[in-house]
């Protein structure tokens, strides 16, 4: 697919054919839209999936906490594109004709994407929850505050200020890795990168859409900076 | 009414693992009382404290709060606690001061004050924020309000966690040690916090290795060690004439001093 591709007219195709590089920009636009789209949706389901499989892992029920912990090491300990293609192509192998359904590739990346990052966001919010002194309950103990009033209200913002530099961490990563779903054959940023590149054979749309990610993530830091500000009212 | 105890406590007993904490501890504690706990370290004050406050479970004997059963232990050994909604009830009528203040650090002093009064006592924040004012102008505080507990020195932090305490109207007062994490020139601010309390006959237990408060503020001593109640008398009686040789023993540094 790279094999026949100029490396050296990133900076030709920048000066000499300004239409071209306007329909790279539209294309890979329209790429960067579906990313951003999985990336929304992964967040929006992973942060609060992350919390559950948190106090699954930390559940004094051992049944649940040794799912879990097996459930994390699954996550954590096979590449994020093969869960991928075993989401999406497992559930036509393995359901009985009768029940077989297509997953949509969309759907299908969606489901992977957020069942892995819970359980790394899993693992952060339990460090956090664990690094709130015991004080902070009991003291809410006694002032009468339920256990969830307790948590809502005691104990989260606290992890809330303390995970934000590891999750940043994580959702930087997670802008980077929605190019995997191209191995779905999803249109994303990174596909319509790669194919406009082999079509007009230079790496400009590669180097565009490295630009493209970076972009995004400058948003995200600055995103994370500002939270970590505004929740610097206290220590 | 006036007869009964605020707190009725007896024959607790408390283990960790194997280790027996508490070996039948057994007081009362009668409204208007201030009570000063002393013992020297390890001998089970705090855990004591714990016990009352439900944040430790008890292996045997019984407490009541103002008649009502919060644990009991039947014929056979077995402790009941009552009812989950009966034990918060029972709860509110306890406050507690820990020895590190324990304030929450998101929340302004005046919303420290406030939040059990909104969300747990349901009390409207207009009228939560007043007994708020009212409390921190008790305790000297009143310029503190929109601080927050990092801007605070100890013995000003253990100052708004008594007034966060009061906020809740509790009928007894229970505090570990409030002091022990202060300097000597804060720990008169708080002691003098606490003095003003007891001339208002606030009901209080208090655990500390302070003598000359414990001597000149409460009304009775309990002595403990190793687990249970060696002895406990007016101060005037406990710290002039004890009885016991262990409470000799270890009042002989302090009475020196007397
Ligand atoms: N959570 C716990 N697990 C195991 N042992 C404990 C626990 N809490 C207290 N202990 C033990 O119980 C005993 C009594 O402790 P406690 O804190 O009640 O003593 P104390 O009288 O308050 O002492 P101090 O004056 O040092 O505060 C000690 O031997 C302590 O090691
Ligand atoms: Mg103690």
């Amino acid at each position: 697919m790279f094999e026949n591709m100029n490396f050296s007219g990133i900076w030709q195709n920048f000066s000499s054919v300004p239409g071209d590089l306007l329909r790279q920009l539209k294309l890979l636009g329209i790429g960067t839209l579906t990313s951003l789209e999985i990336f929304v949706l992964t967040l929006v389901f992973s942060l609060p999936l992350g919390l559950l499989v948190a106090f699954g892992r930390m559940s004094r029920n051992k049944i649940v906490s040794t799912v879990i912990k097996a459930y994390i090491l699954v996550m954590r300990g096979t590449p994020l594109m093969l869960q991928l293609i075993f989401i999406y192509f497992a559930p036509s192998y393995m359901l009985p004709e009768s029940l077989k359904i297509n997953l949509d590739r969309f759907v299908a990346a969606i489901i992977a994407f957020s069942l892995n990052y819970a359980a790394y966001l899993a693992e952060i919010y339990r460090a956090g929850i664990e690094s709130i002194a015991l004080g902070q309950y009991e003291a809410a103990a006694v002032l009468g505050f339920t256990k969830s009033q307790t948590f809502f209200r005691i104990i989260l913002p606290q992890v809330i200020k303390r995970i934000l530099p590891p999750v940043g961490n994580e959702v930087i990563t997670l802008v980077k890795d929605t190019a995997l779903v191209t191995t779905l054959g999803i249109s994303e940023l990174f596909r319509a990168a790669r194919n406009e590149s082999a079509r007009i054979s230079s790496t400009t749309p590669l180097f565009i859409a490295g630009v493209f990610y970076l972009i995004m993530n400058y948003v995200v830091t600055k995103v994370f900076d500002m939270l970590e500000k505004k929740l610097s009212y206290y220590r | 009414m006036e007869n009964i105890p605020i707190l009725e406590v007896e024959n607790l007993y408390k283990r960790f693992g194997t280790c027996e904490v508490l070996s039948g501890i057994s007081f009362n504690v009668r409204k208007g009382e201030v009570v000063a706990v002393i013992g020297p370290s390890g001998s089970g004050k705090s855990t004591m404290l714990r016990c009352i406050n439900l944040l430790e479970k008890i292996e045997g004997g019984s407490i009541r709060v103002a008649g009502d059963v919060m644990v009991t232990t039947d014929k056979s050994g077995k402790v009941i606690y009552a009812p989950e909604k009966e034990l918060r009830k029972i709860r509110l009528r306890l406050g507690m001061v820990f020895q590190s203040f324990n304030l929450f650090p998101h929340f302004s002093v005046m919303r420290n004050i406030t939040e059990a009064q909104v969300h747990v006592a349901k009390k409207s924040p207009q009228e939560a924020a007043e007994i708020a004012r009212e409390l921190l102008e008790k305790v000297g505080l009143s310029d503190k309000a929109d601080a927050y507990p990092y801007q605070l020195s100890g013995g000003q932090a253990q100052r708004v966690a008594i007034a966060r305490a009061l906020a809740m109207n509790p009928d007894i007062l229970f505090f570990d040690e409030p002091t022990s994490a202060l300097d000597p020139e804060l720990t008169a601010e708080v002691l003098k916090a606490m003095q003003d309390l007891a001339a208002e006959h606030m009901t209080m237990v208090i655990v500390t290795h302070e003598m000359n408060f414990a001597r000149d503020v409460s009304d009775r001593v309990i002595f403990m060690d190793k687990g249970v109640i060696v002895e406990e008398g007016k101060p005037s009686d406990i710290f002039t004439n004890p009885q016991n040789e262990r409470t000799r023993a270890f009042l002989k540094g302090f009475m020196d001093q007397f």
